[in-house]
């Protein structure tokens, strides 16, 4: 449709208001609360237009153009109108620096840096230079205010981690409050009071940390003034330069804005163009990135074992000296442990440094409990080929989604949105897990079951399917007996078994055949020896609904990494089997990439450690070499969907840090072998696509525009079910051990480094040694929130502190990253709890 | 109870007339809010104690009825059929007006209403002068009706209309007559309703809501709630009407928990007009079906604003919203949503049982029917009055109202609640309606009317007034939420004589802003007391911000209470109620106000004997020069 807007005739879609359609044409008309990401608010009123024929001023941010519409968005009255409305938000905000006529040459004459709480002007606060009232004041040029201001004294919320909470700044624009609950889901802040005592706040002004608040960041991002502000910046200078890159911290790889200032990070931002995360990011992308990089505990020099001591040594008198070690053991006396933290590049060239410089078969990597591994290898065993990616944009998409063992909010937050994007536009919910998941209160149905009974709960679903299906006269392979094996399921057991009644499982059988399905699942479904009797009965449910099934791996890389095992043809020794022979002795040196799950206990002859971060093997290792992180290197990570996403370097490498890929090949050209020598990353990369097809898709240029690039799979899933796999169920509690404990799943660490232990925000809203348990259990055991306990399993015990918490199951402790520290085949462990001191 | 189809309701009238046709005699006591503060509920059962006791049971009938509207005179006991008017009837009375007037036919005196125009006695309720000139269509079954009975209701020919509509008519002839009766909306934008509910049902839409807005939040006003408290079921069958017209497949009462028997009342009738059918599926045998639900609100004021009320249902904070999209096209739940106010709806069983032609001959050319209004202040007879459209403003305030307390003169009147304007005394000829009152500054509103005597200071009402909306604003556009506050900053300025000459300016500039700037009727009404005031009350402003003084006597800051020495008598009453002892002096001399100690509370002139009036206020230059005066004695010491 044609709309006349300042004379100017212009095309317009029904779809976006006068603002966004006059912004698209260069007209500027100032405004406050609106925001691209979010629903016309219509609040500060500064963005009034006139349109001919219509009785008053509109606001162009909610109002849509109409055929033939004449909009004037300037005028004498306009004008006075702005300037007035201006000044009665000026009037509750410290504006003196704001009208000043010297603002200009401000700076020249302050001698030092904010050292005031309070902000009282622009000069005082830590979003001078950067608040879009700046602008809008300098837009209307307003140089007087006619009101008398007022100081409306909130005191400035300091209590939680990462940002300040100033509302003495704010202009009630709604933004934070909006983004809280129109995208994030969360809703943990929203106006308080009316009049003029209206204010943004928590309920019963608690703290953030005590209302739900994830800390993603999302308010921050869409402040428009100082009054929600990052504590890391408030005293840094602005950035001079601003730099893209993928966040290695969880395996959504979002993009992500990195500001800079002299070469060096002041904060990272969710990028806007970002395909992946679409301007949102989480805690860790938001606020963990610099301090990952910065850390205190980073490797900055080769070192190597002389004397007992490690010394700080050059690049090539480290590299010489593991050459010539390495070279004294047999292939299969050395291991080698990959990272999915790191590029698809430098694993590939760990995998080739195995095969053919120190020609080993025994290449891993240290998650061996990853859910496409087990997916792939359960699907495999039955001749079933299942597809590993899927957009983002699928799963809001679907019409009923059920989430299997992730806690997705924390686990995955920007999969998460997406969830919530199809639950917000009626797509039915359903949750599985033995724990209350953050944002269950968006589910439809939650399903709490007992752990370890998630097979019967979908082999029930399937049956009530079966039962209820309206014959589409389809009969894939394997249904005969799937439905023979079906029917000796009773309904009386499965209650039994899961804890949840008829009536819940036979409603939420009925929400599954209401329309296109998607299963998400993480890794609660593989946590026990049942892996394969979960993983088939949720396939089998998936294929009779006809749902999609996607499986969430949790690291970085892990898709690129699974593609590169999985792709290269060549034969390599499971992790446990590793593992096994490094205790037996057969394996004598050990190189390592990531960390390993009971490292404690494995002892070598020879250990080489390549990380960012000092750890507990590093202290022990005869050679450590330091690796550049993400920031300071290129390289390709493929995400959860299966995008492979490029990352450039940000910053120059810190000390003598390099990039994996290049460590990895000046070692192999100690072994004469030329074929090693690469200047960058790229070259590698070129040989990646060329030696696995399925990266060929891939070009260096992905990211500059164009299409995205996904792993190449074929099509086909074959559809066929798999059988049931019964498998005894063992109770694995005991009056010893009269516990369960699990863990819970989230990528809270960079390689070595464990987030909390850098980032004190990070200890209180995760707090790696928090031991999870529900109220009522810890009354029985007379514990309190932040006691002391020993948590004994029979194979070992660790320490940490209670958190009380109703999201656990009775009978089940929950803790995260345990399984870093202490060895075990199963991550579920029996357990007995004992008061430390 | 039965669940009944339309030809058993005409049946079940004829049952419940004759059930009733041996109790000649029915006491009715009026259960309203203010009798309600009076203690009516006790009375009526001693009524009906003594019925028992006298062994009048089968003749006489005691019912609790709504509200009678004459608030002012409680509590009221009406005797019917002869419509005796007892008023302030007290506990000792009951058993003497049972003895007497039922038993004996005898007229108890000194029960009843004196006119104080002309001094006499009288008996019948319709003859009272506060009723006399009053039309009371709608309210007029308040009287008859025991609101918690739905028989009295179907008595009255209650849902009559609805089986009318339901048997006989088609929805678009239902909106055709509701368009012909010219009704217009009574929640105060004055809106066609019959039109409102054509655009809502010819947007297609598999649901569509209905909402009956009973969130009366004006200061003063309560004629809302004596409708739902006095007689809901004709609410609920408007309500039944408009969602069969409209076609809507639920509806909600939108109703503040503040009113508890409203609440209470209209949750009981809904549940009795359920269980017999005039709710629910297929209703009276028919193939429409539809419910209602009721929603407490928790009181905020722009509530009672459409779309923050349908925010609110949904369960979030009550914000407004920008219109368009009009309820009518994305209403509660996205879904085509119609909503009037309590009594317009109570207005539609009337129109489609008596028609468009009878209803459209009542009021003026372009405001139909009657208004309810809740006449309060400094008038002699409070209460709620229903009067034509185009009755005049003296006749109400006079005749109705009775005149001023006190014999004191008449200064102004608020229209519309705090989002109106005052309407001064050379305007009391304005005959009342729609146009009218916005031509005048003012808006119909939802129908209140505050009564301002000589003694009130405009400029101080209209802070007043400022200072309800401040507080009520929801917080969410900035001309709304700061500039009412920076307008009541400089009203209370000035009212302090701390007013500046640019001050009158400025509140014109920042009213215009707030009017046209603002998002919803809230804002945009919020100015009009100060802009009323200001258009016909300058002189006032003028007088606080240029010579520092309050013609009325009323800012504080602005007069002086001072003891006239030649009028004083030295009674020692003054020196005694002054809570400060301000006051000094001996018996039989003449007393002094310490002016620096004086808090200005007016209790001394309160209680100086009206036959000695020795205590006076002074403002302005008045009282700059006793203040001289009493510095120069002073100084003299």
């Amino acid at each position: 449709m044609k709309v006349i807007i300042d004379g100017k005739k212009l095309e317009a879609d029904g779809h976006k208001t006068i603002l966004e359609t006059a912004r698209e044409s260069d007209i500027f008309i100032p405004s406050l609360c609106d925001h691209p990401q979010l629903l016309p608010f219509g609040g500060c009123r500064l963005c009034i237009v006139e349109i001919k024929g219509r009785k008053g001023l509109v606001p162009s941010c909610s109002t849509y153009p109409e055929e033939g519409m004449e909009v004037k968005t300037d005028s004498a009255n306009l004008r006075r109108m702005r300037k007035q409305i201006l000044g009665l938000i000026l009037s509750e905000h410290p504006d003196a620096c704001l009208i000043c006529s010297e603002k200009e040459n401000c700076d020249e004459y302050k001698s030092t840096i904010r050292k005031v709480g309070e902000v009282t002007g622009c000069v005082l606060c830590p979003n001078n230079g950067r608040c879009e009232l700046q602008d809008v004041v300098e837009a209307i040029q307003i140089d007087k205010i006619d009101f008398p201001s007022v100081y409306r004294d909130y005191e400035v919320r300091r209590d939680d981690p990462f940002f300040d909470r100033n509302y003495n700044l704010c202009i009630l624009c709604g933004r934070c409050v909006r983004v809280c609950h129109e995208i994030r889901g969360a809703s943990t802040v929203t106006f308080v009071f009316r009049g003029s005592h209206a204010v943004v706040g928590t309920v019963l002004d608690r703290p953030l940390q005590e209302v739900g608040c994830q800390f993603c960041g999302a308010c921050v991002d869409v402040c428009p003034t100082g009054a929600l502000t990052e504590r890391a910046i408030k005293y840094e200078p602005l950035p001079d330069d601003q730099a893209k890159t993928i966040c290695p911290l969880c395996s959504m790889g979002c993009e992500l804005d990195v500001m800079l200032n002299k070469g060096r990070i002041l904060s990272t931002r969710p990028s806007k163009e970002g395909a992946v995360n679409l301007g949102q990011a989480c805690v860790k992308g938001r606020f963990a990135i610099k301090d990952t990089v910065y850390s205190s505990q980073r490797i900055l020099k080769p070192m190597i074992r002389r004397r007992k001591e490690l010394e700080e040594v050059s690049w090539d008198e480290a590299l010489d000296f593991v050459a010539q070690r390495l070279k004294s053991y047999k292939g299969k006396e050395i291991g080698l442990i990959q990272s999915p933290q790191i590029s698809c590049e430098g694993n590939f060239l760990v995998e080739r440094f195995a095969r053919e410089v120190v020609k080993s078969q025994n290449v891993d990597f240290s998650t061996g409990i990853s859910p496409l591994e087990a997916f792939y290898e359960t699907a495999h065993k039955d001749k079933v080929k299942p597809r590993f990616n899927f957009k983002r944009e699928e799963i809001s998409e679907a019409d009923v989604i059920l989430l299997a063992g992730l806690n997705l909010a924390v686990s995955h937050p920007i999969l998460w949105l997406e969830v919530l994007k199809a639950v917000r536009k009626g797509t039915k919910l359903i949750m599985v897990s033995p724990d209350e998941p953050l944002g269950g209160r968006h589910t439809t149905v939650c399903l709490r079951v007992k752990p370890g009974s998630e097979a019967s709960l979908f082999n029930y679903l399937s049956k009530r399917l079966l039962k209820d299906e309206q014959a589409d006269g389809r009969v894939l392979e394997g249904q005969e007996f799937f439905t023979t094996d079906l029917a000796k399921l009773t309904a009386a057991k499965v209650v039994e078994s899961t804890g949840i009644d008829e009536n819940t499982l036979n409603y939420a059988a009925r929400l599954l055949s209401e329309g296109k399905s998607c299963f998400i699942f993480g890794m609660g479904l593989i946590q026990d020896s049942r892996i394969e009797q979960n993983l088939a009965a949720l396939w089998n449910l998936a294929l009779l609904n006809k749902g999609r099934i996607i499986p969430l791996g949790l690291e970085t890389n892990s898709r690129g990494l699974f593609e590169i095992k999985r792709k290269s043809g060549q034969k390599t020794k499971p992790f446990d089997q590793i593992v096994q022979e490094v205790k037996g002795g057969q394996i004598k040196a050990l190189y390592l990439f990531g960390p390993v799950p009971g490292n404690k206990k494995l002892k070598t002859e020879f250990l080489v450690v390549q990380d960012s971060y000092l750890n507990k093997m590093s202290e022990r290792a005869d050679a450590v070499f330091p690796a550049a992180t993400f920031a300071e290197s290129d390289g390709m990570f493929v995400n959860v969907e299966g995008r492979m996403q490029s990352f450039h370097r940000v910053i120059e490498p810190l000390g003598d840090a390099k990039p994996d890929w290049w460590i990895v090949s000046q070692l192999a050209l100690r072994w004469g072998k030329k074929d090693f020598l690469y200047k960058k990353s790229s070259d590698i990369l070129r040989e990646l696509k060329k030696a696995i097809p399925a990266f060929s898709k891939v070009s260096t240029s992905a990211q500059k525009g164009g299409l995205p690039r996904f792993i190449q799979e074929s099509d086909k899933e074959k559809e066929k079910f798999m059988p049931l796999k019964y498998q005894e169920r063992t109770e694995l509690t005991s009056k010893t051990y009269p516990f369960l404990l699990g863990s819970e799943y989230n990528l809270d660490y960079y390689r070595s480094l464990i987030l909390s232990d850098e980032i004190k925000g990070f200890e209180i809203i995760r707090n790696p040694r928090w031991f999870k348990l529900n109220p009522k259990d810890a009354k029985r055991l007379d514990l309190e929130d932040g006691d002391e306990v020993e948590v004994v399993s029979p194979v070992g015990k660790i320490k940490g502190i209670i958190r009380n918490t109703d999201s656990v199951p009775e009978g089940m402790v929950r803790s995260c990253l345990f399984w870093i520290e202490e060895p075990s085949s199963s991550p579920l462990l029996p357990v007995k709890i004992k008061r430390g001191k | 109870m039965e669940k009944i189809n339309a030809t058993r309701l005409e049946e079940l009238k004829a049952e419940i007339l004759d059930s009733r046709k041996d109790q000649k005699t029915c006491i009715t006591v009026c259960g309203g809010t203010g009798c309600h503060a009076y203690g009516c509920l006790q009375i009526a059962d001693a009524f009906r104690d003594e019925v028992k006791r006298q062994k009048l049971k089968a003749t006489v009938d005691v019912r609790t009825t709504g509200c009678h509207g004459f608030c002012e005179r409680g509590p009221i006991t009406v005797i019917q059929p002869d419509g005796i008017f007892y008023q302030r009837v007290k506990l000792e009375d009951v058993a003497e007006v049972v003895t007497e007037t039922i038993r004996n036919k005898k007229i108890i005196d000194r029960l009843l209403y004196i006119d104080p125009r002309t001094g006499k006695k009288i008996i019948k309720e319709k003859e009272v002068p506060f009723y006399k000139k009053q039309k009371r269509i709608i309210f007029g079954n308040n009287g008859f009706i025991d609101p918690t009975d739905i028989e009295d209701y179907i008595a009255l020919d209650g849902y009559k209309a609805l089986a009318k509509v339901l048997f006989d008519m088609t929805a678009d002839e239902v909106i055709a007559e509701v368009k012909d009766s010219g009704l217009r909306g009574r929640g105060g934008a004055g809106f066609l309703a019959g039109l409102k509910w054509e655009i809502c049902r010819n947007v297609s839409s598999d649901v569509k809501y209905i909402i009956c807005n009973a969130d009366e939040g004006d200061p003063g006003a309560y004629m809302d709630r004596s409708l739902l408290e006095g007689n809901p079921h004709s609410v609920i069958e408007g309500m039944i009407i408009g969602a069969y017209a409209i076609g809507a497949s639920e509806g909600y009462i939108y109703v503040r928990m503040e009113y508890p028997l409203a609440v209470k009342n209209i949750t009981l009738a809904l549940e009795q007009a359920r269980e017999m059918g005039f709710l629910g599926d297929s209703i009276l045998g028919s193939e429409f079906s539809f419910d209602i639900h009721v929603f407490k609100g928790a009181g905020a004021f722009v509530s009672g604003e459409e779309t923050s009320m349908m925010a609110s249902i949904e369960g979030r904070r009550a914000f407004p919203r920008q219109r368009p999209p009009f309820p009518a096209q994305e209403g509660l739940w996205g879904k085509p949503t119609n909503i009037n106010n309590v009594e317009t709806w109570a207005n539609i069983p009337l129109i489609l049982n008596k028609g468009a032609d009878w209803y459209s001959h009542i009021g003026t050319r372009k405001s139909k029917g009657t208004k309810i209004f809740s006449l309060v202040g400094k008038i002699n007879n409070t209460g709620l009055v229903e009067v034509p459209m185009g009755i005049s403003l003296r006749e109400i305030i006079y005749e109705i109202g009775g005149g001023i307390k006190d014999g004191k003169k008449f200064k102004a009147v608020q229209t519309g609640g705090p989002s109106g304007g005052c309407i001064p005394a050379d305007m009391l000829d304005l005959t009342i309606d729609f146009d009218t009152l916005t031509k005048a500054g003012s808006m119909m509103g939802s129908g209140g009317m505050i009564v301002m005597d000589e003694d009130t200071c405009m400029v101080d009402v209209a802070r007043y007034f400022l200072e309800f909306t401040q507080e009520e604003s929801c917080g969410k556009c900035v001309p709304c939420r700061v500039g009412t506050r920076q307008l009541v900053e400089i009203l209370t300025r000035i009212t302090k004589g701390r007013g500046e000459e640019r001050d009158i300016q400025k509140l014109q500039d920042l009213a215009k802003t707030i009017k046209a700037g603002s998002l919803c009727g809230l804002g945009q009404t919020a100015p009009n007391p100060v802009l009323t005031t200001l258009r016909y009350f300058e002189n006032e402003y003028e007088a606080h911000i240029n010579q520092k003084s309050c013609p009325a006597l009323v800012c504080k800051d602005l007069i002086i209470y001072h003891i006239d020495p030649k009028k004083c008598v030295g009674c020692l009453l003054c020196l005694k109620n002054c809570p400060v002892d301000a006051i000094s002096g001996e018996r039989k001399q003449v007393h002094v106000i310490d002016q620096d100690l004086c808090i200005k509370c007016g209790a001394c002139l309160d209680v100086c004997p009206p036959k000695v009036s020795a205590v006076v206020r002074y403002t302005g230059k008045k009282k700059e020069r006793v203040l001289k005066n009493v510095q120069s004695k002073r100084a003299k010491k």
